[in-house]
């Protein structure tokens, strides 16, 4: 028996929350897509021509919509329940008739939204300023969804595991971020040494980028069913990882 | 025979090496005012936080109207609403849209759960800061706004810990006028507080608990009966020296021109003092009660006050 209001109840507070502060939420990431593309595109397009025969700016920008979606899905939830743990908001759901499985999963989809939202408007923002084709749409959409879906689990996990503010912060700015540029946003594995390419293959959001890069651009560094089966495990792997971790009701409840 | 509301039997509990309940047993009837006294640190949030899902117990067994906490919750979350101690803040919906989440969390749509809401706020006189947001208002609205949060989805039980905590004396007493009307209304009410006062004046029931154990139980006239004193103060308009043999004899204390009187049963005894005294034409000035209050109790029990 799922308890479908108290769901849906949770689903549209956790979105009707980032929406109700875009300018936090939204803006900042389209600013700094904007801002990668007249920065990076434009000005190192002049020295690098193409990179798998494709521009320099439409080769970064799949990269930009994984990164832009990875970073709000994950912010989305883990900033969400640990605001709530510190503020003292998550009694108010604990003490409520809902299942771990139906809080995670909440919360699972109020980050989805904002990364999909993201992800799809810095794709938008590259078809309007440069022109990007868009090879598949439908499956790239699906795989902003899927890639947004993964972390915005990863984001829970890691948000019910802090106990500060700085806690997060650190795994933020110390794994993701650095896995994120490091998955090949601007450049193409190809380019690295083969030790660098050896370790970028055991880089989950490598396969991210791949995949993306494949459904938009048409392009690819490695084998692609592997990068769309690697996104499938992830989103599987990090969301059942997320819902049994509330069940278990680590580091919210004695 | 229909089940207790609330039943807690060899319930166990330890943070660490801390042991925070050592098998305690309570029993709540339907439409009970219950009330838990202990100082802090008793183990009073504790029992709460277990019966309501916050915190997991180790042994023993909850129960509400006959269902197990743990594997029950759907049920026997429903059935309670809890205004918790610490208040909780939020920076992003109105109060009466928290109100709102709230019910739904308990499965009541919106349009179900308006005339509720609405009834609340005005009721609790929040109605004119519906749009504002928690940090907008005063700490005794902030109180005020988590009884409504109990209240939203209509529980059977209501579970309130320090409810008055840190309020001012006006909204103390507003707040218990609320709590008696809830009672009358059917409701069965827990409390905890470490207000003697309060408890006295709400409950009809009380466990005092200590270092996690329940130490007595029973309701507050009985307790001060059971396990305080009675006595008698007769003040005087003056004490001869010729009259302070006969108080000694009638083992009383004396204090300035007050005689206190330490007896079982005032109701026999006070004629036969009363008539000693006159025959040795003492002039009475004033005959008062002095019973024990459930704070004495209290201290008789544990040995200490309950605000060390």
């Amino acid at each position: 028996m799922i308890n479908w209001v108290g769901l849906w109840t949770l689903t549209s507070r956790e979105t009707g929350r980032f929406f109700s502060v875009y300018r936090q939420t939204i803006l900042p990431g389209l600013i700094s897509s904007i801002l990668y593309i007249l920065i990076f595109g434009f000005t190192l397009e002049q020295r690098i021509s193409e990179i798998q025969g494709v521009s320099y700016t439409w080769f970064i920008l799949p990269g930009l919509i994984i990164m832009n979606t990875l970073t709000n899905a994950t912010s989305n939830t883990a900033s969400s329940i640990l605001q709530m743990k510190l503020l003292q908001q998550l009694p108010d759901l604990l003490i409520a008739p809902l299942s771990g499985f139906e809080i995670a999963l909440a919360y699972i989809v109020g980050g989805t939204v904002r990364g999909l939202v993201n992800g799809v408007l810095v794709l938008l923002i590259g078809i309007i300023m440069i022109d990007l084709p868009v090879i598949d749409p439908i499956k790239t959409i699906f795989y902003i969804f899927l890639v947004s879906w993964a972390f915005s689990s990863m984001g829970l996990i890691l948000g019910q595991l802090s106990e500060s503010w700085d806690q997060l912060a650190t795994m933020q700015n110390f794994i993701l971020t650095p896995l994120s540029f490091l998955g090949g946003i601007f450049y193409s594995i190809d380019m690295l040494p083969t030790w660098a390419q050896k370790l970028s293959y055991i880089n989950p959001i490598y396969y991210m980028i791949n995949g993306i890069r494949n459904t938009i651009l048409g392009i690819n560094s490695s084998n692609i069913s592997i990068s769309f089966i690697m996104a499938f495990v992830l989103t599987i792997v990090f969301s059942v990882s997320a819902i049994f971790l509330m069940q278990s009701g680590k580091k919210i409840k004695q | 025979m229909p089940h207790p509301a609330v039943e807690i039997k060899a319930l166990s509990k330890s943070y660490g090496t801390v042991k925070a309940l050592n098998k305690i047993d309570i029993t709540i009837n339907e439409g009970d005012f219950y009330g838990i006294l202990g100082p802090n640190g008793a183990g009073k949030t504790t029992i709460i936080n277990i019966i309501t899902g916050l915190v997991f117990r180790d042994n023993g067994s909850t129960f509400v109207f006959g269902k197990d906490t743990v594997t029950d919750f759907r049920f026997t979350r429903s059935k309670i609403g809890l205004a918790a101690q610490e208040l909780s803040v939020d920076w992003f919906f109105s109060i009466e849209k928290l109100l709102f989440f709230q019910a739904g969390y308990y499965g009541i749509k919106p349009k179900e759960a308006k005339p509720t809401i609405e009834e609340l706020l005005k009721r609790l006189g929040l109605y004119e800061k519906r749009d504002s947001r928690l940090r907008q208002l005063s700490g005794g609205m902030k109180r005020r706004f988590q009884l409504a949060k109990a209240l939203v989805h209509n529980p059977d039980i209501i579970i309130l810990d320090e409810p008055t905590a840190g309020v001012d004396v006006e909204l103390r007493k507003d707040l218990w006028k609320y709590l008696r009307d809830l009672h009358k209304s059917g409701k069965t009410i827990l409390l905890t507080t470490h207000y003697i006062e309060e408890a006295e004046f709400l409950c009809e029931k009380v466990s005092i608990i200590d270092n996690g154990v329940v130490l007595k139980e029973g309701s507050p006239k009985n307790l001060i009966k059971t396990l305080g004193k009675s006595g008698i103060i007769i003040e005087l308009k003056s004490i001869p020296k010729k009259l302070v043999s006969v108080i000694n004899d009638l083992n009383a204390i004396i204090d300035e021109n007050k005689l206190i009187f330490e007896v079982k049963d005032p109701g026999t005894s006070l004629p036969k003092i009363i008539q000693k005294l006159t025959d040795e034409r003492a002039e009475i000035k004033s005959i008062k009660p002095n019973s024990s209050s459930l704070e004495e109790v209290f201290l008789n029990l544990t040995g200490k006050k309950i605000n060390d």
